[in-house]
C-alpha cells in the first residue's frame, strides 16, 4: 500500500513540466525549452549572416580562380598581332541507331532526299547491321534544320568540337594537334591542354604570321635549291626570348588531321638534336674571356696544321689559314687548331661550366614538349679539344639561339618562349655572364660577316648590321661521320644593339649548279655552290630572310 | 503600437517587393545584353577568321600575283624616309643611317 502511495507523489512532481490543462490541444510546453530552440536558431541565423557578409565582403583578386575544365570547349590561339592561328567551331556529327528506326525504307527516302549524293547500298547495308553508325560528320545548319525535321528518333546528333587553322601549314609544329576527345597531343595543344580547356580568353603567342610566312617561304624555296632533307629556323628577341618565328621544315597541314609517321616532319627546331660544328667557338672564345684567360687580341703563334688526340686526327679547313692568329683571327678564320689552343687553356671545368651557364649541355624547358635531349659524353682531353671547335658535342638548334642571345645580349639570362606574357625588359634581368664579354665578341661577328676573310659575307645585307657565324658539321652515324652535312649559320642584329638572333640550319643540304650567287661584300655573281658548306648555303638563305623580312622588323616593332 | 508595427511590416514587404521587381528588371536586361553581346562576339569572331584567312600573307601574295604583280616591288630598307618634327620644322631623314664598318 505504501509502494503505491509514493509512486503517486512521484508523479506530482512531474506535474508542471507536461500539465494537461482544457486548452485546445490540451499540451503546454514549458517556455525555457522554446527559448532554448529559438536561441538556437538565432545562433544559427547569425553564423550564416556573417558567413555571408564575410563572402560577400571577399575583393575578387583574393579569389582563387580554379581551373574549370569544360566539355566541348578550347579558347582559340592568335599571334602577337591578335591573327588566329587557331579557331575552334562547334560542328554536328549525325549518327543512326538502327534498333530505334521504325521504318527503314521511309528513313532511307528522307535520307535520300536530304543527302543525295550519298552512298544509300553501303548505309542500307549498315542499317541491317543493327549497330549505331556515323552518317554525317559536320553538318550544315539547313541540313540539321532538315534531319532533325524528320522527327525520328533513331537520328542522333552529337555535337562536336572542331579547330580551324586558317594559316594551314605555318604553324603545325608549334600548334600540334588534338585528338577525337579534345585532348591536345601535341605542340602547344599538348602543353596547355588544361588551360585552352578553361580560359575564356584566346591563348596569345609571341610569333608573327607574316613574319613566320615569309621565313617559311625562303625555306621552302632553298629547300628544293640545295635538296636538304629538312630545315629550320628560328628568329627570337635577344632581350626577353620572345619567338617571333620557328620554322622547321618539312611541315603539315593541320586541317588534314593526318597521323604523322615519318619522323622527317619532326619539329627539328627544338627537337632536332646536332652537331653543330664552328657555331661554338664563338661560345669557347666568350668562355676565355669570361675567365680572364685571353683577349681579343692575344696571340697564338705556331699553331699547327694537324693535331692527333688519340686516334682521331684534328686539322683545319682551308689549309691556308695563317699559323700565327690573334684570338679574333681564329673566331673569323674559323680555326679548328687555334679554338683547341683556347680549350685546353680554359680546361674541362669552366669550358663545361660556361656551356651549362648558357643552357647547351642540358634539355631545355620550352613551352611544347616536343624538346630534344643533347646527347651526354664523358669529358677528356680529346673530348675537350672537340668541344673547343662544335664536334663531338650535340645541342639543338633553339639552345644554340639562346646561346648566342646569352652571349651577345650583354650576359642575360633569357628563357625562349611562344607564350606573350608582356614582360617588363628592365625587370627581372639576370646577367650570368660578364658585362663586357658581348662587347668584345659582336665586333667580331660582324668581321666574320664583313671582312672578306670572313666566312659569312653573303649575310651582309645593307642596312641591317648582321652579324654571326657559321657552322659546318659532318652528320653522325653509329662510330664514326657520314658525308651527309648539316649546316648552320647564327645571325645576330643589329650587331651594335642586338635586338635579334637568327638560326638557320640546313639539314643534309646538297649542292646547286644552277642557283646564282649576288655577291654582297664586292660587285659581281657565282653560278653554281662550289662547296658545301654553311658560308655557301645558310648564309645565303639567312641573308635573303632577312632581306624579306628586315624592313618588318625595322619599322613594325621599332617601338618594342 | 499595434498598427504601427503592421504598417511597419506592411511598408517592408511593398518595398521588398518594389525592389525585387525593379531587380528582376534589370537582370531581364542585363540577360538580354548578355545575350546580345554573345551573338555579336560569335559573329565577330566569325568575321575575324574570315578576314584573317582572306588576308592571311598566303592570300595577298596570290592576289599580289593576279592583281599587282608590276605594282607591288620589295621595300629596300635604305630607301625607307623618317619624317621628324623638331622646333615646328618637319626634317626628312634616312631611316637607317648607313655605317661604315667594312
Amino acid at each position: 500500500m505504501m509502494n503505491k502511495k509514493n509512486s503517486k507523489l512521484i508523479l506530482e512532481e512531474y506535474e508542471n513540466k507536461f500539465l494537461y490543462e482544457k486548452s485546445k490541444t490540451n499540451l503546454n510546453i514549458e517556455f525555457n525549452r522554446i527559448a532554448f530552440i529559438f536561441f538556437v536558431f538565432t545562433m544559427i541565423s547569425i553564423i550564416f549572416s556573417i558567413q555571408l557578409f564575410h563572402l560577400g565582403s571577399l575583393k575578387k583578386e583574393n579569389e582563387a580562380k580554379p581551373l574549370i575544365v569544360k566539355k566541348n570547349y578550347r579558347a582559340d590561339v592568335i599571334d602577337r598581332n591578335g591573327n588566329y592561328l587557331v579557331k575552334s567551331v562547334s560542328s554536328i556529327d549525325i549518327g543512326i541507331s538502327p534498333i530505334d528506326v521504325i521504318d527503314k525504307k521511309r528513313l532511307l527516302i528522307n535520307l535520300k532526299w536530304i543527302f543525295p549524293k550519298k552512298n544509300y547500298t553501303e548505309i542500307k547495308k549498315k542499317l541491317n547491321k543493327n549497330k549505331f553508325f556515323k552518317f554525317e560528320k559536320n553538318i550544315s545548319q539547313i541540313n540539321y534544320e532538315k534531319i532533325m525535321s524528320l522527327g525520328d528518333k533513331a537520328i542522333r546528333p552529337e555535337e562536336k568540337l572542331t579547330r580551324l587553322y586558317p594559316q594551314k601549314n605555318l604553324f603545325s609544329h608549334i600548334i600540334g594537334q588534338i585528338d577525337d576527345d579534345n585532348n591536345g597531343i601535341s605542340g602547344i595543344e599538348k602543353s596547355f591542354d588544361k588551360e585552352l580547356k578553361s580560359s575564356t580568353e584566346p591563348l596569345s603567342l609571341t610569333v608573327d604570321t607574316d613574319i613566320q610566312f615569309l621565313i617559311r617561304e625562303e625555306l621552302v624555296r632553298f629547300h628544293s635549291i640545295f635538296r636538304s632533307k629538312g630545315s629550320v629556323a628560328i628568329l627570337m628577341n635577344v632581350n626577353n626570348g620572345e619567338i617571333i618565328s620557328m620554322v622547321s621544315y618539312p611541315d603539315f597541314d593541320l586541317n588534314k588531321r593526318e597521323t604523322l609517321e615519318d619522323l622527317n616532319f619532326i619539329n627539328r627546331a627544338s627537337k632536332g638534336v646536332y652537331e653543330l660544328g664552328s657555331v661554338f667557338k664563338t661560345f669557347t672564345i666568350a668562355a676565355g674571356l669570361e675567365a680572364g684567360l685571353i683577349e681579343v687580341d692575344t696571340e697564338f703563334l705556331n699553331l699547327e696544321k694537324k693535331l692527333k688526340c688519340g686516334k682521331n686526327t684534328i686539322g683545319e679547313y682551308n689549309n691556308e689559314i695563317p699559323s700565327n692568329l690573334t684570338v679574333e683571327q681564329i673566331l673569323i678564320r674559323s680555326g679548328n687548331i687555334g679554338s683547341v689552343r683556347i680549350g685546353q687553356k680554359l680546361e674541362i671545368d669552366k669550358l663545361k661550366s660556361f656551356l651549362n651557364k648558357i643552357g647547351i649541355l642540358k634539355k631545355i624547358n620550352f613551352d611544347i614538349e616536343e624538346v630534344g635531349k643533347p646527347i651526354p659524353f664523358r669529358w677528356g682531353k680529346c673530348k675537350l679539344a672537340t668541344v673547343s671547335f662544335g664536334h663531338g658535342i650535340t645541342t639543338t638548334p633553339l639552345q644554340l639561339a639562346k646561346g648566342y642571345a646569352i652571349v651577345t645580349n650583354g650576359g642575360f639570362d633569357i628563357i625562349p618562349s611562344l607564350i606573350k606574357k608582356n614582360l617588363d625588359l628592365t625587370q627581372n634581368k639576370k646577367r650570368i655572364i660578364k658585362e663586357g664579354i658581348s662587347k668584345k665578341i659582336n665586333p667580331i661577328l660582324r668581321k666574320i660577316v664583313t671582312k672578306k676573310e670572313g666566312t659569312a659575307g653573303l649575310a651582309n645585307i645593307e642596312g641591317y648590321e648582321i652579324g654571326g657565324k657559321t657552322g659546318t658539321a659532318q652528320k653522325t652515324i653509329t662510330g664514326g661521320y657520314s658525308r651527309a652535312k648539316v649546316n648552320t649559320f647564327v645571325a645576330v642584329f643589329p650587331i651594335s644593339k642586338p635586338k635579334y638572333v637568327m638560326v638557320v640550319l640546313l639539314d643534309e643540304p646538297k649542292t646547286s649548279g644552277d642557283y646564282i650567287y649576288e655577291y654582297r661584300n664586292q660587285k659581281g655573281s657565282y653560278k653554281g655552290t662550289p662547296y658545301n658548306t654553311a658560308g655557301w648555303t645558310s648564309v645565303e638563305v639567312a641573308g635573303k630572310i632577312i632581306e624579306k623580312i628586315g624592313p618588318i622588323l625595322a619599322t613594325k616593332y621599332i617601338e618594342n | 503600437m499595434k498598427k504601427v508595427a503592421l504598417l511597419i511590416i506592411f511598408v517592408l514587404i511593398l518595398v521588398t517587393s518594389l525592389v525585387k521587381n525593379s531587380t528582376k528588371e534589370i537582370e531581364d536586361k542585363i540577360f538580354v545584353l548578355n545575350e546580345s553581346i554573345r551573338f555579336l562576339k560569335v559573329e565577330f569572331s566569325d568575321t575575324m577568321l574570315e578576314y584573317n584567312f582572306l588576308s592571311s600573307p598566303d592570300k595577298l601574295v596570290q592576289y599580289q600575283s593576279q592583281y599587282f604583280e608590276k605594282d607591288l616591288i620589295k621595300i629596300d630598307i635604305m630607301k625607307i624616309k623618317k619624317i621628324s618634327e623638331v622646333n615646328k620644322i618637319i626634317e626628312i631623314s634616312d631611316f637607317v643611317k648607313k655605317i661604315n664598318d667594312e
